[in-house]
C-alpha cells in the first residue's frame, strides 16, 4: 500500500485523502459510558438544547429519557417545588385575601401574605430563631393531608412548568366577562380550587368557577361588602352593615348573620375551618365560632378603626389606623403586644408566624418580630401610602399609592427590585416564586420576574382601572373597570390536554 | 507513616513512560491520593504508579493541568451539587487548556474518570456540553460525527416530541 501511495500524484493523493479521512473521523461518545454521557448533559440547562440533543440518534434519545437529567433541569429552573403542590386541596387558600377601602375613588387593600398555602421556606428565618412552643404555628394550613398526587416524571413535570412558563410569558387563554352594568366597585377578590368569589360595594358577592362561569350571587348584605374569606365552600364576608354572614358556597345559602360589630366590618381571616376573626371600624376585633354561630370573644386595644389583620396558628396580627399594630393570642384572647413606631394609620400588614410587616399612611414598611414586639427594620423608598404587602419566604414584596412596586429582602432588610410599576396606586399585588403580579388604578395588569426585576408581559387591555388580581399557577383573574363596566378577566396558562400527553 | 512525607512521585504511564511529579500535584487525583495511602510512602519512593488506562500524552495533559490547579481546594460532595447548578462557566486557563482535538478532550475525560479528578472532568464535561449548545441536531451529529440511526418515520416522531421546547 505505502508502494502505492509513493506513485500517486497529489491530485490522487488528496482523492484518497477525501475518502478516507471521513472513514478514520469516529464518534467519540461511542467510548464514553452513560454516566459520563449524563454528566456531560447536566451541564446543559436550555431544555430546547436537550430535545434537540434526543433528535440526534436512537443512543442520544435513550441518554435523554434519563429522568435524572430533568430532575437536575427542574432544580435549575427552580421547578421542583410544585412536585408536592400538584395537587392543591382545600382548605387551601390560594388567593391572597383582599380588603379594601374607597380612597380617592379607588381602592387600597391589604394583602395576605399567603406563605401558608405554598409551605414556607424553613431556611427563611435565620435571625428571629422562635421556638415553636410559644407561639405554636398551626400546622393544619401549611401541611398536606392528602397523599401526594400521582408521581410524574421528572421531564413531563419539566414540560408541564415549562410550557406554564412560557404561557405567562406570551400565550394563555383569555375571557372577558361583565359582572355589572355599572361601575360597581370591586372590594374583595379571592381565586381558590374551587371558585372565583367577586365581593361589591353594592352588597352582592359573586361566586364563578374558575373558568369564570357565573354560579350563584349571594344576596343577604343591606350594604358594601368589604371583607370576605372562603375556606373550602364556606364563605365568611362582612361590610358596611356590621354583620358577618356565613355562606355555603355550594348552595348559596346563608348560614348565619352574626351580629355584635357596631361599625363596618373592614376585614376578615380565617384561622381554621370553625373559626374567623373580624376586624371593624368600632375598633375592636371578634372571634367567632362559625359552626355555632356564637362570638367566642372580642378583642379591646385599638383606638381606631382596625384595618387589616391576618392569622398564623394562635397568634393574630391586626394593622389600626389608629398607627399600631397588635399581637393577639386567640386562645388567651388577649394582646401580646402592641407595636409601636408608624406616624400614621396602617393600611396593610403580613405575617409569617414570625415576622410581621406593616405597611402605612407614613410612607414606611416596619418588619417587627411576632415573639418579642420589637422593630427588627424600617424599609423606607415608598413615597406614598403603603397598601400591599405580601410576605413569602425571605422576600417582601410592597405596592404604593406612589404606583411602584418593591421586592425586598427579609434577609438583609434591603430593597432588591424597585419597580416603577403604575401611572397611578398599585391597588393590587401578588406573588410566588416565579413572578410578582400588580394591577393599578392606572388600568393595567403587569407581570414581573420575581428574579430579574424585568416586565414579562401586561395581561390586560387596558381599562380605566383595575381594582383586583389575583392569581395561582396557572391561572390569572383580573377585576378591572373598563367602559365604566365592571368586567372580570379570567386568563388560563394551561398548557392543552394533547401537549402533555 | 514516616515524618519526613515523601515530595515526589514517579507515574508511569500504560505505555510504559514516566513522569516524575509532585506527592501534592498527583494526589489531585483521588485514585492516586488512595493509593499511595494504601501502599505507603515506601513504596511510592522506591517504585513508579502505574496508570493503566491512559497513555503519555494524555497523562502528561492531566499532570500540566494537575500543576496548574495544584493549590485549588477539593470539592466537598456538597459544593459538588451546589456548583453543578451553577451554568457552565469555564475559567479562562481551563479553556485555552481545553483547546485540543476532540479525541484528545474525550480522552481527557475519561482519564479525569478513572483518576477521580472531578474538578478536570467537570471542565471536560462542561466544553463538551458547550460544543452541544445551540446546534440542530443535524450539527450535532456532525460535530461529533454520529450516525443516524433513526428510521425517518422514528426521526418525524422524536422530532413532534421535542416540538415544545422550541422558541415560542
Amino acid at each position: 500500500l505505502t508502494t502505492l501511495l509513493d506513485v500517486c500524484t497529489s491530485q490522487q493523493l488528496s482523492f484518497v485523502h477525501q475518502h478516507v479521512s471521513p472513514l478514520l473521523k469516529k464518534d467519540p461518545f461511542t467510548s464514553l459510558p452513560d454516566e459520563l454521557c449524563l454528566r456531560i448533559l447536566s451541564f446543559i440547562d436550555d431544555p430546547k438544547v436537550l430535545a434537540r440533543a434526543s433528535q440526534v440518534s436512537r443512543r442520544w434519545r435513550d441518554l435523554l429519557s434519563d429522568d435524572m437529567t430533568w430532575k437536575n433541569l427542574c432544580v435549575k429552573h427552580d421547578y421542583q417545588r410544585r412536585m408536592s403542590e400538584v395537587n392543591h386541596n382545600p382548605p387551601m387558600q390560594l388567593s391572597p385575601l383582599p380588603s379594601a377601602v374607597r380612597s380617592e375613588g379607588f381602592t387600597f387593600g391589604s394583602q395576605d401574605s399567603d406563605t401558608a398555602s405554598r409551605g414556607l421556606p424553613s431556611a427563611a428565618l435565620p435571625s428571629c430563631g422562635l421556638p415553636t412552643g410559644s407561639m405554636s404555628i398551626d400546622g393544619s394550613v401549611t401541611q398536606f393531608a392528602t397523599p401526594r398526587p400521582r408521581l410524574k416524571s421528572y421531564k413531563s413535570h419539566f414540560k408541564q412548568r415549562y410550557l406554564v412558563d412560557a404561557a405567562w410569558r406570551t400565550g394563555g387563554r383569555n375571557i372577558s366577562k361583565n359582572i355589572t352594568q355599572e361601575a360597581g366597585v370591586v372590594t374583595s377578590l379571592h381565586l381558590t380550587s374551587k371558585y372565583i368569589i367577586v365581593a361589591l360595594d353594592n352588597a352582592k358577592i359573586h361566586v364563578f368557577d374558575t373558568e369564570g362561569n357565573a354560579q350563584r350571587t349571594l344576596q343577604g348584605h343591606v350594604m358594601g361588602v368589604w371583607a370576605m374569606v372562603p375556606w373550602d365552600d364556606i364563605l365568611v364576608s362582612g361590610g358596611c352593615d356590621r354583620d358577618v354572614r356565613v355562606w355555603d358556597l355550594t348552595t348559596g345559602n346563608c348560614l348565619y348573620t352574626l351580629r355584635g360589630h357596631t361599625s363596618t366590618v373592614r376585614c376578615l381571616k380565617m384561622s381554621d375551618a370553625n373559626t374567623a376573626i373580624s376586624g371593624s371600624r368600632d375598633t375592636t376585633l371578634r372571634i367567632w365560632d362559625i359552626r355555632t354561630g356564637h362570638c367566642k370573644n372580642v378583642l379591646v386595644g385599638h383606638q381606631a378603626s382596625v384595618r387589616c389583620l391576618e392569622i398564623k396558628g394562635d397568634i393574630i396580627v391586626s394593622g389600626s389606623y389608629d398607627t399600631t399594630a397588635k399581637v393577639w393570642s386567640i386562645s388567651e384572647g388577649r394582646c401580646l403586644f402592641t407595636l409601636q413606631g408608624h406616624y400614621s394609620q396602617i393600611y396593610a400588614i403580613a405575617f409569617d408566624g414570625y415576622r410581621v410587616a406593616t405597611g402605612s399612611l407614613d410612607t414606611s414598611v416596619r418588619i417587627w418580630d411576632a415573639k418579642s414586639g420589637e422593630c427588627l427594620a424600617i424599609l423606607q423608598g415608598h413615597t406614598s401610602l403603603v397598601g400591599q404587602l405580601q410576605m413569602r419566604g425571605g422576600t417582601l414584596v410592597t405596592g404604593g399609592s406612589d404606583g411602584s412596586v418593591r421586592v425586598w429582602s427579609l434577609e438583609r432588610f434591603c430593597p432588591i427590585h424597585r419597580l416603577a410599576a403604575h401611572d397611578n396606586s398599585v391597588t393590587s399585588l401578588q406573588f410566588d416564586d416565579t413572578r410578582v403580579v400588580s394591577g393599578g388604578s392606572d388600568g393595567r395588569v403587569k407581570v414581573w420576574d420575581l428574579k430579574t426585576g424585568h416586565l414579562v408581559r401586561e395581561l390586560i387591555t387596558q381599562g380605566e382601572a383595575v381594582w383586583r388580581v389575583a392569581f395561582e399557577e396557572e391561572k390569572c383573574v383580573a377585576m378591572a373597570l373598563k367602559n365604566s363596566r365592571t368586567v372580570m378577566e379570567v386568563w388560563n396558562f394551561s398548557p392543552p390536554e394533547d401537549a402533555l400527553e | 507513616m514516616s515524618d519526613t512525607k515523601v515530595t515526589k512521585v514517579v507515574l508511569q504511564s500504560n505505555d510504559g513512560t514516566t513522569i516524575e511529579v509532585d506527592r501534592v500535584v498527583a494526589e489531585r487525583s483521588m485514585l492516586i491520593k488512595n493509593l499511595i495511602e494504601d501502599l505507603g510512602d515506601e513504596s511510592v519512593t522506591t517504585s513508579a504508579i502505574p496508570i493503566p488506562n491512559v497513555n503519555d500524552p494524555v497523562l502528561r495533559k492531566v499532570v500540566e493541568w494537575c500543576e496548574k490547579h495544584r493549590g485549588d481546594s477539593l470539592q466537598s460532595a456538597e459544593d459538588e451539587s451546589e456548583t453543578r447548578k451553577k451554568v457552565t462557566e469555564i475559567d479562562e486557563w481551563d479553556q485555552k487548556f481545553m483547546q485540543v482535538d476532540q479525541e484528545m478532550l474525550f480522552e481527557i475525560i475519561l482519564a479525569a474518570n478513572y483518576l477521580d479528578i472531578k474538578a478536570l472532568l467537570d471542565v471536560g464535561c462542561k466544553t463538551v456540553a458547550n460544543m452541544i449548545k445551540g446546534k440542530s441536531p443535524e450539527e450535532i451529529r456532525k460535530t461529533f460525527n454520529i450516525t443516524n440511526d433513526f428510521t425517518p418515520e422514528e426521526e418525524e416522531q422524536i422530532r413532534r416530541e421535542n416540538e415544545w421546547a422550541e422558541d415560542r
